[in-house]
């Protein structure tokens, strides 16, 4: 029994860790769809804070300075695409895969320079109180600082959508521009602002692989999350506090087709390959039955942009 | 009659400006970066000692080309901007680049991997499992739990082959060793071969290996949970000063001097030319601190078997995951057997496919 709660818990950390970047851009890229944008550049957003970060630790040696570099290229890298859409009137999926390939590219190139080097990491809570506490302290000290930070994030955008005044303006830009005009805001700033706090989020999942997590920059090394993490939105229903479970939905079954083949289960490793992507997708496809006509929580202003793309 | 004058004036000015030996244009592509710190790098520092080696010689380069029919159109650019000997280097370009040779006759190619020849298309590659069968002896001699962790990409025959080679030679010293494999279905996505590492360190493997693009990304995660690690492709030991063990790298630069050298001066040979330990196409890295004096020579010793011939990786008994007995005892695999391997042996735990 106990062994089997360890399992279970080594799992649970496991997927936790494998959810943090996805869970990062989703957030982000949820409070940027609230604002009636879509960004599909997130993924190019993620590669070059994940460049950036890692150079700069490499250069600096202080991987914290590498985590608020990675957010601040995150944040650059999404006023391309703010450019592009406010400011030209761009059709959003044209500007935001625009943007994933500049990402790519770019992280490609300024990157050559830093692979193979070797950076400090951020640590973890080990020799910290918690890895004392019996039974979960194995589970909690390996835990490290952009965990702890992602899921903080979690409230605080939470209270900041729901609760304040400024959330609410956001999220009416999201149902309707016109309304926001007629009740006298301008809803271009907060579009603006949504655009960058999802580059933010986005350059901060990359600082949370390449300087955190694997303390390594490779080209190319977000391998999809990005865009997974478009997709997870939409399962997370916009929703800040549904983006967790959803991450982890996302983490648990990366981590179980590795754990699978660890444990010797006799299943082609082919078939585990596909589970990170059929589990979220069951879900989606379950818990959405009914939920047609709502439209499953998506902002109204959203919408428009799917219909002006047809 | 003034202006034929000119014309021929201008022709020979012309000509006489042409460089009268001309460099022999040497092209590489890639599959992924040169930079992944791998096997694309390991690849690009052999076109580097071309360069440095061969005086009358030019290197291009491309990078991250598909093995689909892009590299067909890489390698037809590269034919027409001059290049006379291409270096297709990923183990997917074979067919593409053997339909490529058969239109330019008068270009080299030389295919790395590969199992197939034509008049004007070779192969190279290193017997570098050889060394992967020594560092599975290390990792035999080191292990406390008796199970080491094996990340690997794809299951191609390279691959098996190491699998195979390192578990062999870590039962050959400890015959209680098992090596659990976790496959991560890509040459390069870090998050999961960290990922797979944690797996298998939670699971009990105290020694890790892999055969993906870069090492570096399990060897970090060994470090950092106080388990030992083996490298391959490229030495990683700088990211590993406490458990770095031993790795298996490659060395492809006196090779490919001698292929582009045969091109040059006409001794070309449509041949699988294969590099070994005793070649030094493919060697073992320098040993860390975690490796006994003791173990290290018996590394050592089992190297110079090899080198000598007296020691063969692939001699029988050879037995299959199930049991069966693939290769009896007094046979040896051919290295056309072994270049073709599709079975994992016995003491290697997880899924072929």
């Amino acid at each position: 029994m106990e062994s089997f709660i360890t399992e279970l818990l080594t799992l649970l950390f496991a997927a936790l860790r494998s959810a943090t970047p996805v869970l990062a851009v989703v957030l982000g890229e949820a409070m940027t769809q609230r604002s009636g944008v879509i960004n599909l550049g997130v993924e190019g957003q993620m590669l070059l804070g994940a460049m950036t970060g890692f150079a700069v630790a490499s250069v600096t040696g202080d991987p914290w300075l590498g985590v608020l570099a990675a957010c601040g290229a995150g944040t650059a890298l999404s006023m391309v695409h703010a450019t592009l859409v406010l400011g030209c009137g761009a059709n959003q999926i044209a500007s935001g895969v625009a943007v994933l390939i500049l990402g790519g590219g770019l992280s490609a190139y300024y990157g050559i320079p830093f692979v193979g080097d070797k950076i400090d990491t951020l640590g973890n809570l080990n020799q910290t109180f918690v890895s004392d506490i019996p039974l979960l302290g194995q589970f909690l000290g390996p835990i490290t600082p952009t965990v702890l930070i992602t899921l903080l994030a979690i409230p605080a955008i939470s209270i900041f959508l729901f609760r304040t005044r400024l959330g609410l303006r956001w999220r009416s830009t999201g149902e309707s521009q016109d309304i926001t005009r007629n009740l006298g805001h301008n809803p271009v700033p907060y579009q603006l602002a949504a655009i960058a706090f999802g580059g933010l989020m986005s350059g901060f999942a990359g600082a949370a692989l390449a300087v955190d997590y694997t303390a390594n920059w490779v080209e190319g090394m977000t391998a999809g999350r990005g865009l997974v993490a478009v997709g997870l939105v939409i399962v997370a229903r916009w929703n800040p506090w549904y983006a967790l479970p959803a991450a982890l939905l996302f983490g648990a079954s990366e981590a179980l087709n590795l754990k699978l083949q660890s444990w010797g289960v006799d299943i082609s490793p082919y078939l585990l390959a596909t589970l990170p992507y059929l589990i979220p997708l069951s879900v989606l496809m379950l818990s959405y039955r009914g939920l047609r006509a709502s439209g499953g929580g998506m902002p109204a202003g959203l919408r428009v942009v799917f219909q002006s793309a047809r | 009659m003034k202006k034929a004058i000119r014309t021929l004036l201008a022709t020979s000015i012309l000509a006489a400006s042409l460089p009268v030996a001309a460099e022999t244009k040497v092209g590489f592509i890639y599959v992924g970066p040169k930079t992944d710190y791998g096997y694309n790098y390991a690849q690009d520092q052999g076109r580097l000692y071309l360069e440095e080696h061969l005086d009358d010689v030019e290197t291009v380069y491309f990078e991250n080309i598909p093995e689909n029919a892009d590299v067909q159109r890489v390698m037809e650019r590269m034919v027409r901007s001059g290049v006379e000997v291409v270096f297709p280097t990923s183990y997917g370009y074979l067919d593409h680049a053997l339909k490529v040779a058969e239109k330019y006759p008068e270009v080299h190619f030389a295919h790395s991997g590969g199992l197939k020849t034509s008049d004007n298309l070779m192969t190279y590659f290193a017997e570098i499992d050889q060394a992967m069968y020594l560092s599975g002896v290390a990792a035999g001699l080191t292990t406390e739990t008796n199970q080491l962790g094996f990340i690997a990409a794809h299951p191609i025959p390279q691959v098996l082959r190491n699998i195979n080679a390192f578990t062999r030679g870590a039962r050959s010293v400890n015959p209680d060793v098992t090596t659990s494999v976790i496959w991560t279905s890509s040459w390069s996505d870090p998050t999961k071969e960290a990922e797979a590492a944690e797996a298998l360190i939670s699971d009990g493997a105290d020694v890790l290996t892999g055969h993906v693009d870069s090492p570096i990304n399990y060897v970090q995660v060994a470090e950092r949970r106080g388990v030992y690690s083996v490298g391959y492709h490229a030495d990683a030991s700088q990211f590993a000063p406490e458990g770095w063990l031993v790795g298996a790298v490659w060395n492809w630069g006196p090779m490919m001097v001698d292929i582009v050298n045969s091109a040059q001066d006409g001794t070309w040979k449509s041949e699988h030319l294969r590099g070994d330990l005793l070649t030094g196409a493919a060697r073992l890295s320098d040993f860390g601190s975690a490796v006994s004096e003791e173990d290290q020579q018996t590394v050592l010793d089992r190297q110079q078997a090899i080198m000598d011939e007296e020691f063969r990786v692939w001699a029988g008994p050879v037995v299959a995951q199930d049991g069966t007995v693939l290769v009896a005892e007094g046979d040896v695999m051919t290295l056309e057997e072994t270049e073709k391997m599709d079975f994992l042996v016995e003491g290697v735990e997880g899924r072929l496919k």
